[in-house]
């Protein structure tokens, strides 16, 4: 009896472990095809990374579409993770993570890690 | 849902502050929550048309992080009648204030973008505002795109002028198209009456035209330019075509009836 248990669970452990090997593959094609959808690899290694962009309006309006949509999304949450973010672009969570890290390198966010979880947001400092 | 709904157009003189006025009293008479933001800093008007008195702070001051919104609001219900509240959020006429608004560099205006985003959590949420209607200045600067970005809707309110017809096409495909914007296009100071009656045919053709439906149809009223910008119209005159075409307006608005 014991010994069937075993053997019945081993294999649905595997198939587990194949499911989430699986989505973890998926997530990162999703990422390459979005970036080589937008060529977004060579825009980010032409794009100087700045210390301090600011997000503003007109740096809205140049940017390519599928960063502004990401960069208008966390323009209202102020604060936010990819899946978060995902949720109202209807995006994969894989494919916000990547732009938001692009958003990261050329200075217009700044990223943070509580736990397991990043979070992505705009420093706006005190004004004086 | 809308909420906050901002008036722009490509050119100045297209009819913005009086519909963006009429259309906050409008929705004031539904006996709804409104507060009317002036967002020309190039050329405040609103202070004037309120005649507002005694401002402890203006709009200016809040996106200059000087003062909380609350202080910058001015109540002025009893100049509309019919159950709702009107507030005013001003900007301030003085030339050393227009002078400083327009020398703000690009860290300022993210700053200020913020600052209207953070109005649907401490007006919309936690002040029961059920509309903030912004009035802006025209065309493509940073008060008015700012406003764009942070509004769920954006009134463009056009004339028959060639020049604005093709300048606010452009700017409906350059930049509310960019933005991903819910928009109504308001054809306003319509001098030939038989348009209005043509109104489904109008309809069609400012979708072909525009690629965006049609809010309203705005005759040329000779009594609103008498009036001087001297006050509320719809409060004034409720039966004036005016005031039905702004309720329709304010309806479709409302009910999300846009097609």
């Amino acid at each position: 009896m014991i010994r069937n248990d075993l053997s019945s669970k081993k294999p649905l452990n595997i198939l587990e472990k194949i499911e989430t090997s699986l989505e973890k593959l998926n997530d990162k094609m999703e990422v390459m095809i979005e970036i080589q959808k937008n060529n977004t690899g060579n825009n980010l290694k032409n794009t100087p990374t700045l210390p301090d962009a600011s997000l503003d309006v007109m740096t809205l309006l140049s940017m390519p579409d599928h960063l502004r949509k990401t960069a208008m999304t966390i323009c209202r949450c102020t604060r936010a993770t990819a899946e978060e973010i995902a949720e109202q672009t209807k995006r994969a969570r894989a494919v916000e993570s990547a732009y938001l890290n692009q958003l990261v390198i050329m200075g217009y966010l700044k990223k943070e890690r509580k736990g397991r979880k990043a979070y992505f947001f705009i420093e706006r400092e005190t004004q004086s | 849902m809308t909420k906050i709904i901002a008036v722009h157009s490509y050119k100045g003189g297209t009819g913005k502050t009086s519909m963006s006025v009429n259309l906050a009293a409008t929705f004031t008479k539904m006996g709804k929550k409104v507060c009317i933001f002036d967002l020309d800093f190039r050329a405040p008007s609103l202070f004037a048309i309120l005649k507002a008195r005694d401002m402890e702070c203006w709009l200016n001051d809040y996106l200059n992080g000087n003062c909380e919104i609350n202080k910058a609001l001015v109540d002025m219900s009893d100049k509309v009648t019919g159950g709702g509240e009107f507030y005013a959020c001003l900007a301030n006429p003085a030339t050393e204030a227009i002078r400083d608004m327009s020398s703000k560099d690009r860290k300022w205006e993210m700053h200020a973008l913020g600052k209207l985003l953070a109005l649907k959590e401490s007006l919309l949420k936690n002040n029961k505002f059920d509309y903030l209607v912004f009035d802006t200045s025209p065309g493509l600067q940073y008060s008015s795109i700012n406003a764009i970005v942070a509004a769920d809707f954006v009134v463009v309110a056009t004339t028959g002028d060639r020049s604005d017809v093709d300048g606010t096409k452009r700017m409906l495909i350059e930049l509310y198209n960019l933005f991903e914007k819910k928009t109504g296009l308001v054809l306003n100071k319509v001098l030939d009456p038989s348009i209005t009656a043509k109104k489904t045919e109008m309809k069609n053709k400012i979708k072909t035209d525009y690629q965006v439906p049609l809010l309203g149809i705005m005759p040329c009223f000779c009594e609103i330019l008498r009036n001087e910008g001297n006050l509320i119209f719809v409060q004034d005159k409720p039966d004036h075509p005016f005031t039905k075409i702004l309720g329709e307006m304010a309806r479709k608005i409302e009910n999300d009836d846009l097609n």
